[in-house]
């Protein structure tokens, strides 16, 4: 079957590209028959064939990495759906799941508690006013002279950061260093008498679950 | 194709958490990128579980897969690969000799190196297939291509792989 041009009309027609899929064992029916007789006769394919076949021992030589233990510790466990829970972030179809494992999940209830405890830290902290504007009023004197109300203002501005700030100094000074927990208790404190003011209810530490 | 039961996450993250990472790491060379990919993709995964219709299960997981690495090149804008690290962190069996371990450590190297010199089409079908084990239908599923592209590219892929692999097999 396999005289020169016939093997050359052979290869065009794409019996060398099979050669992988034979070798795989993908092969079937007509395409399997048409390579199975062709092959033994012709060395141009047979070369071929052991070509693939040391590629892909190659390949199938390199071994199965380990992952790494950080990533296969968080497996099975939430990991950024807790922040998202907590802001009301989640889609409609993932909070069910989310909440179905944290029922069962006493690793991630404390991972939320965790995360809930520094949101909470977070969120205490005082708004302060942002620097510069001193700068500001400076440069405005200097270059073109302003309404006297302007001026005004941009003094009470920079009397209430003062302000502010101090008392941002005076009241962190009584919690230093930082407690994560009294500000927790804090925030609960203040959830209990201002409405609106919320924290997550449902998975403190000893907590019954929905 | 039979209809497989649909799994639990915490099944796939197990069952498939390693396989992900090697197809990711071969494709990439950058462990960092492997474990971020894994990560990515049992994200996706977790998200699209509920949704998902029985069927296959494992053609499904690895398009999951395959669109992930994609999403994650185009958001990188394909940063160059940095070199491996320290060769293979390998799995052997127990108490492989240390010139056994040398000895696989560099045929994975070089092979790896050679990998990355594929263009990438080749390199994800033939990753998927002799790394992963995928068959040439569950290629053709991740991919989204029909099985005799499929075949091209392994073909071609193996064919580029050996003739930039120097030493004798």
């Amino acid at each position: 079957m396999a005289n020169l041009s016939g093997s050359d009309l052979t290869h065009a027609r794409g019996i060398n590209e099979l050669l992988s899929a034979y070798l795989d064992g993908e092969l079937q029916g007509d395409e399997l028959e048409r390579v199975v007789e062709h092959i033994d006769d012709c060395a141009k394919c047979i070369h071929e064939f052991h070509q693939l076949k040391e590629a892909r021992t190659a390949l199938r030589l390199m071994p199965m990495l380990e992952a790494p233990e950080w990533l296969l510790a968080k497996v099975g466990h939430l990991d950024s759906e807790l922040s998202a829970y907590l802001d009301a972030e989640l889609t409609t179809a993932e909070v069910p799941m989310v909440i179905d494992h944290l029922r069962e999940c006493a690793r991630c209830r404390d991972e939320l508690h965790l995360v809930d405890t520094a949101r909470t830290a977070v969120r205490s902290m005082p708004r302060a006013e942002p620097p510069g504007l001193l700068h500001v009023i400076r440069a405005g004197r200097t270059k073109r002279k302003h309404s006297r109300w302007m001026v005004v203002a941009a003094s009470a501005g920079v009397a209430a950061a003062v302000v502010l700030t101090l008392g941002f100094v005076s009241s962190t000074s009584q919690f230093d260093p930082v407690d994560l927990v009294s500000f927790s208790d804090r925030h609960i404190a203040r959830a209990s008498v201002e409405s609106g003011f919320s924290i997550f209810p449902a998975f403190a530490p000893g907590a019954v679950l929905p | 194709m039979a209809e497989e039961p649909t799994p639990t996450w915490e099944d796939v993250a197990r069952r498939y958490g390693r396989k992900i990472y090697n197809f990711a790491y071969r494709l990439t060379g950058n462990p960092h990128d492997a474990a971020d990919l894994v990560q990515e993709v049992l994200l996706r995964v977790r998200k699209g579980l509920g949704s998902y219709t029985p069927g296959s299960f494992e053609g499904w997981l690895w398009r999951i897969t395959r669109n992930a690495f994609l999403d994650d090149v185009r958001m990188r804008r394909r940063r160059p690969v940095s070199p491996l690290p320290d060769g293979d962190r390998v799995a052997f069996g127990a108490s492989p000799s240390p010139d056994e371990v040398l000895a696989g450590v560099r045929l994975s190297d070089d092979i790896q190196q050679v990998l990355l010199k594929i263009p990438y089409e080749f390199r994800e079908c033939v990753v998927l297939c002799d790394v992963v084990g995928l068959t040439y239908d569950e290629i053709a599923m991740a991919i989204d291509s029909p099985v005799g592209t499929v075949r091209s590219r392994i073909h071609r892929g193996r064919k580029l792989l050996r003739n930039l692999l120097t030493w004798p097999i």
